[in-house]
């Protein structure tokens, strides 16, 4: 589709390709995203085992007992940290940046600088880390690195993830497309919350239970705005790109985009049900969780519609890329019913400090995000590293591992917390086994996506500006 | 949508008026909250922690318990807290002023601590458990803890209490 015949009003699909330009934009991003890329999955590779160690002590307390070093709550916060500090953004600094440059027709003439704070971000989160593994950790879970990390995370963070908004303020002809917004919004709405969650909880502390209400608004954002936003955002871009056809009921956009973005922070007091905080909070939380049904219903409605006709769901199974999409679409709508549902008083009463909560968390986190994350990365890859994927038996090996993994570590955290919460003295360690087969499966899909990957990363050859076809 | 000054102010706008109307206003209610007598004339609680436990609470942390135990006991209409002898009472926003860091945890592999001290075994008892659990307790073994820091930890555990009335939460008597 050339330019001239490019309709006037939003087409519900992101623009076409092809041009000399494009292959120019790629070309200028590719250094910075395979510097993340590399990075992102390392950590991956690092949460892995250190969760596959914490799902065995779960069941096993005495698995490598007699090191400090690997007590069960350090393993567990490291593990949780490297898998959203490590994988989690500095995949989405890559792949939010990639769609904010191709949509913007963004030429990255100070790549250098966002490779400085990806390295800024890896250094500090890797001191971070350490130091959690050495005991000193807070208590508040993704908030208990060391403060002193916070600061250095927050600027490395704005050189690493401000393009995105550059790229956007500087698009040319105002086009813009859904997973503009919800990068930019991200993007803008990240840094704020988490200087303001670091203030209230780690550097001037608020009194008492205050803390519990600022960490739990910080995970709520974290969850929903950044792995959740971003998670759409590429969903967005690659189902109607691959499909070749509009979203269906594009309008609708917008709304799911400024629910999410209103009603996410207000569900936070609804992780404290019961808890020492006024009542009136806990059912404002109740009730905008409740509420967040509505984006859900909207990204419903924009993505069966697009994937339900013309073999949509089929030509996906076919599409490496649009398989995981597809489970992490999936993923997204069942987390957000899940949210909804389980959030009011009665179901949290019984789910409460259970694993429920854990597997509602790995099913965005997992589910969602990291699956979306797995199927750009088998669309952009090739593009920048001009090379093909080393091994067939390797994706096949890593998407059935990551999807069946998903499977029992969802489904054994959901099953046994419900079981926990209703027969408190049934033993649990049937679950905690199948949890640890799940860590184990999740393991080996992400030994086998890194040795792709950097075997194509290793072999790539310098693409060049012009004679690319797309 | 397409005005990037537009988009960004509805988005600050979202996480502003989110951070006012929960945790600004929760920090005007609860902010000047103060230890308080359980009856006229009496001590005030929650009572300070002894140094011991101060110490004990660093332990704690180090070693993430918060990861498997919680410290808050809800009220008997939100879940079975109190039924099952976590705690006598509720928890309320009162009983946490002292802390520096507030350590409610969200997960209970094992048994919630708000008011362990009540319940606890003798600081002989609870080293040796600490130390070495029983067979068929799903709690990890401690041993390469010091004396030192095991006593700490111990302190610390007495020192967790519930079970004097609160302005907000009468102790039925």
């Amino acid at each position: 589709m050339s330019q001239e015949n490019r309709p006037a009003r939003p087409s519900g699909r992101p623009p076409e390709s092809g041009f000399a330009r494009l292959t120019r934009t790629e070309s200028s991003l590719r250094g910075p995203f395979l510097c993340f890329f590399a990075s992102a999955v390392l950590w991956l590779v690092v949460s892995s085992v250190l969760a596959l160690v914490a799902a065995v002590k779960l069941h096993r307390p005495d698995f490598l007992g007699a090191c400090e070093l690997t007590t069960y709550g350090r393993v567990v916060a490291a593990a949780r940290d490297t898998f959203v500090y490590g994988w989690g953004f500095n995949a989405l600094f890559a792949v939010n940046f990639w769609i904010m440059a191709q949509l913007g027709r963004f030429e990255f003439r100070n790549g250098w600088l966002a490779t400085l704070g990806g390295a800024t971000w890896n250094l500090a989160l890797t001191y971070g880390v350490v130091q959690v593994v050495r005991g000193q950790l807070g208590g508040f879970a993704l908030l208990d690195l060391p403060r002193e990390v916070g600061p250095v995370l927050l600027l490395a963070f704005l050189l690493s993830a401000l393009w995105s908004v550059v790229a956007y303020a500087r698009r040319p002809g105002g086009q813009h497309f859904v997973s503009q917004w919800y990068i930019v919004g991200a993007t803008f709405a990240l840094p704020l919350v988490f200087l303001l969650a670091q203030l209230m909880v780690l550097w001037f502390p608020t009194v008492g239970t205050v803390q519990a209400l600022a960490h739990a608004w910080f995970v709520q954002n974290l969850l929903f705005l950044w792995f959740g936003a971003s998670a759409l955002a590429a969903a967005y871009y690659f189902v109607p790109k691959i499909l070749g056809r509009p979203l269906g009921h594009y309008y609708l956009a917008p709304v799911g985009f400024w629910t999410l973005f209103l009603f996410a922070g207000l569900g936070a007091p609804a992780a404290l049900l019961g808890g020492p905080i006024p009542i009136w909070l806990q059912s404002v939380g109740v009730v905008a969780s409740v509420l967040g049904i509505v984006p859900v219903v909207v990204l419903a409605i924009n993505f069966f519609s697009t994937l339900s006709v013309d073999g949509g769901w089929g030509r996906s199974w076919n599409s490496t890329t649009l398989r995981f999409v597809a489970v992490g679409i999936v993923s997204f709508l069942l987390f957000g019913i899940l949210a909804a549902v389980f959030s009011t008083r009665d179901l949290s009463a019984t789910l409460a400090f259970t694993s429920f909560a854990e597997g509602q968390v790995q099913l965005l986190t997992y589910g969602a995000s990291t699956m979306i994350l797995f199927g750009a990365s088998y669309f952009i890859l090739p593009r920048l590293t001009g090379s093909l994927w080393p091994s067939t038996a390797l994706v096949h090996v890593h998407f059935w591992s990551a999807f069946l993994g998903l499977l029992l570590a969802v489904g054994a955290a959901l099953a046994g917390g419900w079981q926990a919460g209703h027969q408190p003295s049934a033993p649990s360690t049937p679950w905690a086994l199948v949890g640890s087969v799940a860590a184990f499966l999740l393991l080996v899909g992400h030994v086998a996506f890194a040795l792709n990957a950097f075997g194509m990363i290793l072999s790539s050859t310098t693409p060049t500006s012009d004679g690319r076809s797309d | 949508m397409k005005n990037l000054n537009l988009l960004l102010a509805g988005v600050f706008f979202c996480v502003a008026s989110v951070w006012t109307g929960l945790l600004v206003t929760a920090q005007v209610q609860l902010g000047s909250l103060g230890r308080a007598p359980a009856e006229e004339g009496g001590p005030l609680f929650p009572a300070r922690e002894p140094g011991l436990a101060i110490q004990g609470r660093a332990v704690y942390l180090d070693l993430g318990c918060v990861a498997c135990h919680t410290q808050q006991v809800r009220p008997a209409g939100q879940g079975s807290d109190i039924a099952r002898g976590y705690g006598v009472r509720p928890s309320v926003a009162r009983d946490y002023v002292l802390q520096p860091q507030v350590l409610l945890g969200q997960r209970r592999v094992g048994p919630d601590l708000a008011n362990y001290g009540a319940r606890a075994k003798s600081d002989a008892e609870l080293a040796a458990f600490l130390a070495a659990p029983a067979a068929g307790v799903n709690h990890p073994p401690y041993a390469f803890l010091t004396a030192e820091r095991s006593a700490a930890l111990v302190a610390y555990l007495k020192s967790l209490r519930q079970d004097y009335s609160s302005p907000e939460a009468k102790l039925k008597q």
